[in-house]
C-alpha cells in the first residue's frame, strides 16, 4: 500500500512541477477586454476604438445558454482588464461565476444598470427576466452606456475619446431605432405577427409594435407541445400570415412542423428566412455587426410579411 | 496556478467517482451515473418552483434529493419487481427525465431552466469560481473544497465499510448468511454515488462525471483480478487521466472535460489491447501457445 502511495505522490508532484512554469504577463498599452456575446463585442469596439483590444468568447451561431468554455477562454478571462457580459441569466451558469468574480475583478453585466421597469419580467415568477435585451435598439443603447462608464473608470486618461465614440455610436443606434420603427410600420397591422422558433423576440415585439409568438419557451429544452403547434397553425390560417421564421442558433425542426401543419390545412406558409437571434453573423460581414444584424433581421421580416 | 487547480479538482472528482465506479461495475450498475444526470431534471424544476431562485445551492438541493430518489427507485424496481438492474435503471431515469420535461413545459416554459444552464458546471471555470470570505480573503476555488470534502467522505465510507461493501458486492448470499443487510449497504453505496455525482455535476459538468465513473474502473478491471489492486489502479488512472486530459485540452485549445474523457477512453483502449491479463495481445498469445502445444 505504501509503495502505491509513494508512486501516486510522485506522479502528482511531477505534474505540479510541469504545470508551474511561470507565464509572464505582458502589459500592453491597450485595455484588454473580453466579452461573452458578439453584440457586446461590437459595442465595445465602437466605443473603445483603438484604445482597446477586445475578444468575444462566443462566435457566430452559438447558443449562449449552452456555451461551454475552452481552456483558451479561461486564459483570456484571466488576462482581461475588463470582462463584459449580458447578465439576466443569458449566459446560464457562466453568469453566476461572473457575478462572484466581480468582487475581485473588473467584471460588469451590461444589463445591471437598467431599471427593472424596462425589462420584461416573467409574470408567474417575479425576479426572472427575459435576457434578450438587444432586440430593442433603444434599450440596448441604454445598456451599452455602462461599457462607456466602465472604460472611463478604468482608463480615465481617455475620457474624451470614449465619450465622443459613445456619442457617435449612440447616435447611429438612435437612427437605427427610427429606421426599424418606420420599416415595421410598412407591414399591414393584421400581418404584424412574428412567429419564431423560441421566445427571443419579446423586446422586439414590445418596441416595434409587432405581435410575437415563440413556438418554444425561453428554455431551449422545453419542447413545443402538440397543442402549441396546432394552436399556432390555426392562428396562422386565421390571420392569413405569409411566413414564419427560423433562427440561426436554434434547431428548425419545430418550425418545420408548423409549416407542414399549415400545408395540410391548405394554407401555404413559407419560411420567411433565418433570423439572427442569440448570435450574430460572421465577424467581418455586415450581419456580423450589431447594426447589420438588426437591419438584416428587419429586412427579412418586412420582405416576408408585407 | 490554473493548471494545478484544474488538475487537482479533476483528480479529486475522478478518484471519488472511480472508487465508487469499481463497486458499480462489479454490481452491473455502471450506467447509474448517466441515469442520475438525466433524472435530476424534475428536482431542479421543483426546487425552482418552490424557491423561485436559480442559484446553485437551491439547484443542488433539488438535484441531490431526486438523485437519491433515483437510486432508491432503481433498487426498488430491481428487488421488488424482479426487474434486471439495467432495465430498472432505464425505466427510472427516462420516467423522471420525462417528468422534468413536462414540468418545464407546463409550469416554467417562460424561464430558462435545464440542467445545462443551471446545474452543470464546467471544469474550465474552476479557477474563476473562487470562495471569497466576507472580509475579502480569497481562499481558492470553491469546487476544490467541495470535491475535497466529497472525496474524504467517500474514502471514509469505503474504508469503514470495506468488508461489508466487498462481501455484498461479490457474494450477497454469504453476506446475508452472516447477517449483513445487502439492501442497507446497497442503499448506502447508492446514496454515496448520488452525493458524489450530483456535487460533481455542479463542479465539473456531467459528461466528465459519467465518463470518470466508468472508464477508469473499467480499465483497472482489465488490468487486474484483485479487487484491492483494482481500487489502487483506478486512483492512479484517475490522476493520470485528469493531468494528461488537461494538457491535451491546452494543446488543442478545446474543452477540458472533453479532453479528459477522451484520455480516459484512450487508456481503456490501451488496456483492452495490451493488458497482460485480459488484453487482446495476451489472449492471442495464449491461444497460439495452446494450439502449438496440441
Amino acid at each position: 500500500m505504501n509503495k502505491h502511495l509513494y508512486h501516486i505522490t510522485l506522479i502528482l508532484s511531477l505534474f505540479c512541477i510541469l504545470s508551474c512554469t511561470p507565464k509572464q504577463k505582458e502589459k500592453k498599452g491597450k485595455v484588454q477586454i473580453v466579452t461573452t456575446t458578439g453584440m457586446i463585442y461590437d459595442a465595445v469596439i465602437h466605443i473603445g476604438g483603438d484604445q482597446v483590444e477586445a475578444q468575444a468568447l462566443m462566435g457566430p451561431g452559438v447558443d449562449p445558454h449552452l456555451y461551454k468554455a475552452t481552456q483558451g477562454d479561461l486564459q483570456k478571462l484571466q488576462q482581461a482588464d475588463i470582462v463584459f457580459y449580458n447578465g439576466l441569466h443569458l449566459e446560464g451558469k457562466m453568469g453566476e461565476v461572473f457575478e462572484k468574480l466581480a468582487r475581485i475583478k473588473n467584471v460588469a453585466a451590461i444589463s445591471a444598470d437598467l431599471s427593472d421597469s424596462l425589462l420584461r419580467e416573467s409574470e408567474t415568477y417575479p425576479g426572472t427576466y427575459d435576457p434578450h435585451i438587444w432586440f430593442d435598439v433603444a434599450l440596448w443603447a441604454d445598456a451599452i452606456q455602462s461599457i462607456r462608464d466602465q472604460l472611463i473608470r478604468y482608463d480615465s486618461a481617455h475620457i474624451d475619446y470614449y465619450t465622443q465614440n459613445a456619442n457617435n455610436y449612440l447616435q447611429q443606434l438612435d437612427s437605427l431605432d427610427t429606421a426599424v420603427k418606420s420599416e415595421i410600420a410598412t407591414i399591414p397591422p393584421s400581418q404584424r405577427l412574428l412567429i419564431t422558433a423560441h421566445d427571443a423576440f419579446g423586446y422586439f415585439g414590445d418596441a416595434y409594435d409587432i405581435e410575437v409568438k415563440g413556438l418554444q419557451g425561453l428554455s431551449t429544452l422545453s419542447e413545443p407541445g402538440l397543442k402549441d403547434i396546432s394552436q399556432l397553425v390555426k392562428l396562422i390560417i386565421d390571420r392569413k400570415i405569409k411566413a414564419v421564421f427560423i433562427e440561426t442558433s436554434v434547431s428548425k425542426k419545430a418550425i418545420n412542423a408548423v409549416v407542414q401543419g399549415c400545408k395540410e390545412s391548405g394554407h401555404d406558409v413559407k419560411i420567411g428566412g433565418s433570423l439572427y437571434s442569440d448570435a450574430m453573423g460572421s465577424f467581418g460581414e455586415f450581419e456580423g455587426t450589431y447594426i447589420g444584424m438588426v437591419h438584416t433581421n428587419v429586412q427579412t421580416i418586412v420582405n416576408a410579411l408585407k | 496556478m490554473d493548471a494545478i487547480y484544474i488538475i487537482t479538482t479533476g483528480s479529486l472528482v475522478a478518484i471519488a467517482c472511480g472508487l465508487l465506479g469499481c463497486f458499480l461495475i462489479l454490481r452491473k450498475m455502471a450506467m447509474v451515473g448517466d441515469a442520475i444526470s438525466h433524472a435530476v431534471l424534475p428536482g431542479i424544476v421543483l426546487a425552482f418552483l418552490i424557491s423561485g431562485s436559480r442559484d446553485s445551492f437551491t439547484m443542488l438541493l433539488g438535484a441531490g434529493a431526486i438523485g437519491v430518489l433515483t437510486t432508491f427507485l432503481i433498487e426498488f424496481f430491481h428487488k421488488k419487481g424482479g426487474l434486471q438492474s439495467d432495465a430498472s435503471i432505464g425505466v427510472t431515469f427516462t420516467w423522471l427525465f420525462a417528468l422534468g420535461v413536462i414540468l418545464i413545459s407546463v409550469y416554467a416554459g417562460e424561464v430558462d431552466l435545464d440542467q445545462d444552464c443551471v446545474l452543470y458546471g464546467e471544469i474550465a471555470y474552476v479557477p474563476l469560481d473562487l470562495w471569497i470570505g466576507s472580509n475579502g480573503i480569497i481562499y481558492g476555488p470553491r469546487s476544490l473544497y467541495i470535491s475535497g470534502v466529497v472525496l474524504v467522505v467517500i474514502i471514509l465510507f469505503i474504508t469503514l465499510g470495506y468488508k461489508e461493501l466487498h462481501l455484498t458486492t461479490f457474494d450477497p448470499a454469504f453476506a446475508s448468511a452472516i447477517g449483513i443487510s445487502t439492501s442497507l449497504w446497497h442503499y448506502l453505496l447508492m446514496s454515496a454515488v448520488s452525493l458524489t455525482t450530483v456535487s460533481s455535476f455542479e463542479s465539473v459538468g456531467a459528461i466528465l462525471v459519467v465518463a470518470l465513473l466508468i472508464a477508469p474502473p473499467a480499465t483497472a478491471y482489465l488490468l487486474t483480478a484483485n479487487f484491492k489492486k483494482m481500487l489502487w489502479i483506478t486512483v492512479a488512472l484517475s490522476i493520470l487521466t485528469s493531468a494528461t486530459g488537461y494538457y491535451l485540452a491546452v494543446y488543442l485549445d478545446g474543452s477540458i472535460a472533453g479532453a479528459m474523457s477522451t484520455m480516459a477512453g484512450l487508456f481503456f483502449a490501451l488496456a483492452f489491447i495490451f493488458s497482460p491479463v485480459d488484453g487482446l495481445i495476451a489472449k492471442r498469445r495464449r491461444q497460439l501457445y495452446e494450439t502449438s502445444k496440441n
